[in-house]
């Protein structure tokens, strides 16, 4: 008998298993090996998508030029995926439509995944989208998912004179430790003026709500209620519809409908002020 | 396997009566004809890249119900570059091999068919916990930790020489998993015609070598 340990036998026994090997190896990048669901690593194509639709709008002339500025707003796409790709065909035939905001949870389990479901959607969008996180976004590993597929859990934009302030308000997440929402950076966000005509602030957690942080709701209304420039604050989490001045300020405050009611909300700002509110079903 | 047992069978047949030929094995075998294996002692070793259990995963098994059942326990190791810190996830996993299909003279096989389902707890510092003091009772209904998965697979094995004569060829046998878990079903059941099967599986690779 060959003796089974010569050479070309080994290397006829296992040449298989270490072709097989290095084949695995190359197959790393397929997205079907998962390492955990909560594995917050994604393709690049799923990665800084607040920096690339900021890139791409502000790469946009306003569909409505200088008159006004139209924006879809919506939120809490959470495994909403058959509602999220009718949407798409709605928004799509809407005209002068600049972006559309989507006010948090854009994940129902913080799973990175489940934002790379969602952005296969809404890609299909003709116009940019920008998000703000949702306290569902932060379970698990899901603020690093955000943060790796969105980006930055505070940022603002200014787009036809109006700037965008978009702020983590889901202080339950963090334990209501106090710091959540940065009333700070909002503080500064609302005095820096230059070149802005109107502000609008985007968040999940409205501060009448129970997962609010209760210390900073007096702050953070004291802030909104001292920016004179503020014209909307813009929430999620509800999933209903409502217009409310639950504190009696100068702004209104807009609750999004959620993805599965099937409705949206679409905005007209006016350059000198006012609004015009439209709700969409689809 | 059957000459093991008959040459078991011969030196203790006269001692035990009608001993079920493993645990005659385990028990009285001389020392110097096999070595005692204790009840817990694990019949194969595992290591597995990906399926949901880890980057790298390795662990230990058993094999029950005539080799048709593998019941693996399994920690596995996902690195902080995947992470807010690193993640150990610790699985216990039971996969059902209903048949073997022999391939040719040398001694593979081929299981067609493996199916199988897990339970797994990740273990890392920085995971946002689902179920603790932040939040009222039933706030969110899943846990961040704790996961249920199943999944379809199959494997191909190659018996290795033996360690001493007449004694049962230990295998070698590469193994695929591919499956799902618990929120990723939640998330295809509210949607089959958005989310498609494929959208919510995961695949894992591994193998296993009997001790």
């Amino acid at each position: 008998m060959k003796n089974p340990f010569s050479l070309p036998s080994v290397r006829r026994r296992w040449g298989g298993w270490a072709a097989g090997l290095a084949a695995l190896v190359l197959l790393t990048s397929c997205e079907l090996f998962e390492f955990s669901p909560n594995q917050t690593h994604t393709p690049e194509a799923y990665r800084d998508l607040t920096r690339k639709n900021l890139e791409a709008l502000l790469a946009r002339p306003n569909p409505l030029g200088d008159d006004s500025l139209r924006f879809v707003f919506i939120s809490d796409s959470q495994r909403f995926y058959d509602e999220a790709a009718a949407f798409v065909r709605s928004v799509n035939q809407q005209p002068g439509v600049a972006f559309v905001a989507l006010g948090g949870d854009v994940s129902d389990f913080g799973l990175v995944r489940e934002m790379r479901w969602v952005h296969d959607r809404l890609r299909h969008l003709n116009v940019p989208y920008l998000t703000v996180i949702g306290n569902h976004d932060h379970v698990a590993n899901g603020r690093q998912a955000y943060q790796n597929v969105y980006g930055p859990l505070n940022y603002s934009f200014t787009y036809a004179g109006t700037r965008f302030i978009c702020l983590d308000t889901n202080g339950r997440e963090y334990g209501f430790n106090g710091r959540v929402p940065d009333v700070d950076w909002l503080r500064a966000q609302l005095a820096d003026s230059a070149g802005v005509t109107q502000q609008v602030v985007l968040c999940h957690v409205p501060p009448e709500d129970a997962d609010f942080d209760p210390q900073l709701q007096a702050p953070y209304v004291q802030a909104l209620g001292e920016a004179p420039m503020l014209a909307l604050h813009l929430n999620g989490h509800r999933h209903s519809f409502g217009i409310s001045n639950p504190f009696e300020l100068h702004v209104p405050f807009i609750n999004s409908y959620g993805f599965e009611k099937r409705q949206y909300v679409m905005l007209t700002m006016g350059r000198t002020g006012g609004f015009r509110l439209q709700t969409v079903p689809y | 396997m059957r000459r093991f047992f008959s040459v078991c069978g011969g030196l203790l047949g006269s001692v035990l009566l009608a001993p079920p030929p493993g645990a005659a094995a385990q028990t009285a075998a001389p020392a110097d004809t096999l070595p005692a294996r204790r009840w817990h002692a694990p019949h194969h070793l595992v290591g597995q890249f990906a399926g949901g259990q880890g980057l790298i995963t390795a662990g230990v098994g058993y094999r029950l119900n005539r080799n048709r059942l593998d019941l693996d326990l399994l920690a596995g190791y996902v690195p902080r570059r995947y992470s807010i810190t690193p993640m150990g996830i610790f699985t216990a996993k039971a996969t059902f091999m209903p048949w073997t299909v022999p391939l040719g003279p040398r001694g593979w096989a081929v299981r067609p068919l493996a199916l199988g389902g897990y339970l797994s707890y990740t273990a890392s510092k920085g995971l946002n916990a689902t179920q603790d003091g932040k939040y009222p009772s039933g706030y969110y209904w899943w846990s961040a930790h704790g996961r249920v998965g199943g999944f379809l697979g199959g494997r191909i094995a190659y018996p290795l020489p033996a360690k001493r004569p007449g004694a049962a060829p230990r295998l070698v046998s590469l193994y695929y998993e591919l499956g799902t878990n618990d929120l990723y079903l939640a998330s295809w059941w509210g949607n089959p015609r958005g989310l498609s099967p494929l959208d919510v599986a995961t695949l894992g690779v591994g193998l296993k070598l009997d001790l």
